[in-house]
C-alpha cells in the first residue's frame, strides 16, 4: 500500500474502531484471516521442491484429477471457501498453476453440496471454527522445532487456524447485522423475488462467512413456510455466488495467480448463478423428477433444495469445466502482472546472427551492459555511486560517512538490472549454435563463463552483506574497521579494474598490468586473515565475529577474483598490438606468490 | 646503382623473419620505456599516499615492475645477442 494511503486509512479505521465495538471485530476479524493466509502460504513454501509438490503434482496434473481434489477436500473439510483459500496459497507459493486451481474449484463447489444433503438429511451442522484452537496449538508447537519441515507444518496448522479464527471473529461481529435479517419480510413472487432472494442470499453469505449457515437459514426457513419454495431457490443460488467472498479477501495477500483464481471462483460461481435463474423454471422440473426418482417426498422442500444445490453446481460444471483454458486466457487478460521495469537487452539484435563475428560483438557488448550493472549493484551495496570511482582520495572517506542505514535491495536490483539480461545473453548464446566456427564457438563459451562470474560477484556481494549492514553499527570498533576494509578493498578494486579497462583503451600495458591485480588480492586476502588472527587472539573481537570475519573476507576475495575474471575476457578481446610482447614479461603462479611474500615481509 | 637498391629492397622484404626479429626488439624497448614511466609514477604516488591499502597495492605494482622490467630486459639481452650471431 503507498504510504500517503497508509496515512488515510489508519485514521479512518481508528475512527471506526471508536466508532463501532463491530466494525473492530470485522476489521480484526480480516486482519487475522489475511494473517492466516500468509502463514499458511509461508508453511506451503516449507514443502516446495519436496514431498507436497510432488503430492499435488501427481493429484492436480490433469483438469479430472484436480477436480477430484477439490471436490474430495472440500467434501471433508465441509467448505468450499476454506478450499479455495487454501488452493489460492498453493498457487501463490507457485506449487500449482492456473489451470489445476480451476479444476480445485470446480471440484470444490460439487463437494461442498454434501453438505446441504448432510443438513437436509440429518439436520447437521459441521461448524469449522471450533478446529481453530487446537490448530493453533499444535501450529505453534511445531513451529518452535528445529526442522524446516516441522516447521512448514506448525505454519501450516497455524494458519489454518487463524483462517478459521479471522472467520469466527468476523461471524461473530456480524451477528449483529444477522438478527436484522427476517428472509420473510421480502417473500415477494416472479422475477422480482428471484432477484431480492439471489441478494439477500449473496448479502446473508458474506454476512455469515459460510454458505452452509445461509443454506441451513434458507433449509429452516422453507421448513417453516415462512418462505415460498422459489424464493428460497434463489436464496441458494445467492449463498454459491456469495461463498466466494472468502477467496476474494483472501486473495488481497496474494499474488497475482491467487487473484486470478479469486476471479475464475467469483466468474464460475457467478455465471453458474445467471445461467440456473434464466432457466430457474426447467431446474425447478428436474429437481421434481429426480427428487421423485430418489423417493424424496414431494413437500419435502429441504431435501429438494439440497438436490437443486447439487443440480446447480452439476450444471456449472458441465457448462464450464471444458472452457477452462479459455478461462485462463481471460483471466490472464483481466489480472494483468504488473513487472517491475527491467534493463532490456541493447545489443542482442537477431540481425547480428547472420555473422559469427558480429554474435560474438553482440554478445560482448551486452555483457558489458551487463558488467555495468553489476559494478552499479555492488557500489550501491556500500552506499556509493558510479560516479564516486572517478574520486581517488575520497572513496575511503565515502564509505566511513555512509551510515545510511536503509539496506540496499540486492534482489530487487537483481531481478530489475541482472536477471533480464543474462537470460538474454543465454538464450542469445543458446540460439548461435556455431559448432563449424570453433574460434567463435570458444569466444561465445568465454563470454558466457564472464556472465557467470558477474552473477557470482552479486550473489557473494549478497552474502556479505547481511554482515555488513549488521556489523557495521556494532559497539565494537575493531569489527566496524574490518567490515570497512572489507568494504573499500572491494570498491578499490573495482576503480582498480576500471583503470585497467582504461589501460587497454589506451594501449598501456594492460596484461602486465593483470598481474598486479591478480597479487592484490591475494595480498588483501592474506593481510586481512592475518589481522583477523591477531583480533582473536588479542580478545578484540570474539571468535564467532572472527569466524564471520573470515567468512565475508573469501566472500571478498571471490568478488574481486569473479570480477576480474570477467573483465580479463570482455575487455581483453582485441588485445593490443603488443599482447604477445606482454605475455613474455607477464608473471606466472609462482612469480605471483614470490611477490606477495616479498612485499609482505616489507 | 638502381638495381643494387632494387634488389637490397627485395632482400629485406624476404627477410621476414629479420624484420619480425627487429619488431620485437622494438616493442620491447617500447614496453620496458614504459614500465619505467609507470614505475616512476608510481613511486611518486607511494610517496604521497598514506593510505595503508593504497601503500601495500603500490607497493605490490612496483614490485611487479620491477620484475616484468627484469624478465623483459633478460628477452632482450638475448634477442640483441642472437641479432648478433646471425
Amino acid at each position: 500500500m503507498h504510504k500517503a494511503l497508509l496515512l488515510i486509512v489508519i485514521p479512518l479505521l481508528s475512527y471506526g474502531f471508536w466508532l463501532s465495538e463491530e466494525f473492530k471485530g470485522i476489521a480484526a476479524g480480516v486482519s487475522i484471516f489475511l494473517f492466516g493466509m500468509l502463514s499458511l502460504e509461508q508453511g506451503f513454501k516449507a514443502f516446495t521442491g519436496g514431498v507436497l509438490e510432488r503430492i499435488l503434482q501427481k493429484t492436480t496434473d490433469t483438469p479430472w484429477k484436480s477436480f477430484g481434489f477439490g471436490f474430495m477436500s472440500a467434501t471433508l473439510m465441509q467448505s468450499s471457501g476454506l478450499v479455495s483459500v487454501i488452493t489460492i496459497s498453493f498457487l501463490s507459493a507457485g506449487l500449482l498453476d492456473l489451470v489445476a486451481g480451476i479444476g480445485i474449484i470446480f471440484g470444490s463447489n460439487l463437494g461442498t453440496t454434501t453438505g446441504a444433503w448432510l443438513i437436509a438429511g440429518l439436520g447437521l451442522k459441521v461448524n469449522i471454527a471450533t478446529y481453530a484452537m487446537p490448530l493453533l496449538v499444535f501450529g505453534v508447537l511445531c513451529i518452535f522445532q528445529s526442522g524446516k519441515q516441522l516447521k512448514g507444518i506448525g505454519y501450516i496448522l497455524t494458519g489454518l487456524g487463524f483462517l478459521l479464527l479471522g472467520i469466527h471473529y468476523m461471524k461473530e461481529s456480524f451477528e449483529y447485522f444477522e438478527s436484522t435479517i427476517n428472509l420473510a419480510e421480502y417473500a415477494m413472487p416472479g422475477v422480482k423475488g428471484l432477484l431480492v432472494y439471489t441478494a439477500l442470499g449473496i448479502i446473508a453469505t458474506i454476512i455469515m462467512q459460510s454458505s452452509h449457515a445461509t443454506m441451513l437459514l434458507t433449509i429452516t426457513a422453507v421448513s417453516v413456510h415462512q418462505i415460498t419454495y422459489d424464493n428460497a431457490l434463489a436464496l441458494v443460488i445467492g449463498a454459491n455466488i456469495g461463498t466466494t467472498v472468502t477467496a476474494i479477501i483472501a486473495s488481497f495477500g496474494a499474488n497475482i495467480q491467487g487473484k486470478r483464481l479469486a476471479g475464475a471462483h467469483l466468474l464460475i460461481n457467478l455465471c453458474t448463478g445467471i445461467f440456473v435463474l434464466l432457466f430457474i423454471k426447467q431446474f425447478g422440473i428436474a429437481v421434481d423428477i429426480i427428487s421423485k426418482n430418489l423417493g424424496i417426498a414431494v413437500s419435502d422442500n429441504a431435501m429438494k433444495l439440497a438436490t437443486f444445490h447439487s443440480l446447480f453446481n452439476l450444471a456449472g460444471i458441465i457448462l464450464f469445466f471444458p472452457l477452462i483454458n479459455q478461462q485462463v486466457m481471460l483471466l490472464e487478460k483481466i489480472f494483468i502482472e504488473k513487472r517491475p521495469a527491467i534493463f532490456e537487452p541493447k545489443y542482442l539484435d537477431m540481425s547480428a546472427m547472420d555473422f559469427p563475428e558480429t554474435v560474438v560483438e553482440s554478445v560482448r557488448l551486452e555483457s558489458i551492459h551487463l558488467y555495468e550493472n553489476a559494478i552499479h549493484i555492488i557500489l550501491h551495496t556500500f552506499g556509493l555511486h558510479r560516479y564516486d570511482l572517478q574520486n581517488n582520495d575520497s572513496l575511503q572517506q565515502l564509505i566511513e560517512q555512509n551510515n545510511d542505514p536503509i539496506e540496499y535491495d540486492i534482489d530487487a536490483s537483481y531481478e530489475k538490472r541482472i536477471k533480464g539480461l543474462y537470460s538474454a545473453i543465454i538464450a542469445f548464446i543458446s540460439q548461435a549454435a556455431f559448432t563449424w566456427e570453433m574460434t567463435q564457438s570458444a569466444k561465445l563459451s568465454w563470454l558466457r563463463e564472464a556472465n557467470k562470474h558477474l552473477v557470482e560477484a552479486i550473489k557473494d556481494t549478497k552474502h556479505l552483506q547481511k554482515n555488513w549492514v549488521r556489523f557495521r553499527t556494532s559497539s565494537n570498533q575493531s569489527v566496524i574497521n574490518e567490515y570497512k576494509k572489507i568494504a573499500y578493498q572491494i570498491v578499490l578494486h573495482i576503480q582498480q579494474v576500471e583503470n585497467f579497462r582504461h589501460e587497454i583503451e589506451d594501449n598501456e600495458l594492460p596484461l602486465l598490468s593483470l598481474d598486479t591485480l591478480k597479487a592484490t588480492i591475494k595480498n588483501d586476502d592474506m593481510l586481512m586473515n592475518r589481522v583477523i588472527e591477531t583480533l582473536i587472539r588479542e580478545r578484540k573481537i570474539t571468535p564467532e565475529t572472527g569466524s564471520s570475519l573470515i567468512n565475508d573476507s573469501s566472500y571478498m576475495r571471490s568478488i574481486k577474483k569473479n570480477l576480474l575474471k570477467a573483465a580479463e575476457t570482455l575487455f581483453l578481446h582485441s588485445s593490443t598490438g603488443n599482447a604477445g610482447v606482454e605475455q613474455q614479461l607477464s608473471l606466472n603462479e609462482t612469480e605471483i606468490n614470490d611477490v606477495v611474500q616479498t612485499v609482505d615481509t616489507k | 646503382m638502381k638495381i643494387e637498391k632494387l634488389l637490397h629492397k627485395l632482400q629485406a622484404f624476404f627477410d621476414t623473419d629479420k624484420h619480425k626479429k627487429r619488431q620485437h626488439i622494438e616493442a620491447l624497448k617500447k614496453i620496458l620505456l614504459k614500465l619505467k614511466k609507470k614505475e616512476r609514477k608510481i613511486t611518486h604516488a607511494l610517496q604521497q599516499t598514506d593510505d595503508d591499502c593504497l601503500i601495500k597495492h603500490y607497493q605490490t605494482e612496483l614490485e611487479i615492475i620491477r620484475i616484468q622490467r627484469r624478465k623483459g630486459i633478460e628477452v632482450l639481452q638475448l634477442l640483441k645477442e642472437r641479432k648478433k650471431l646471425n
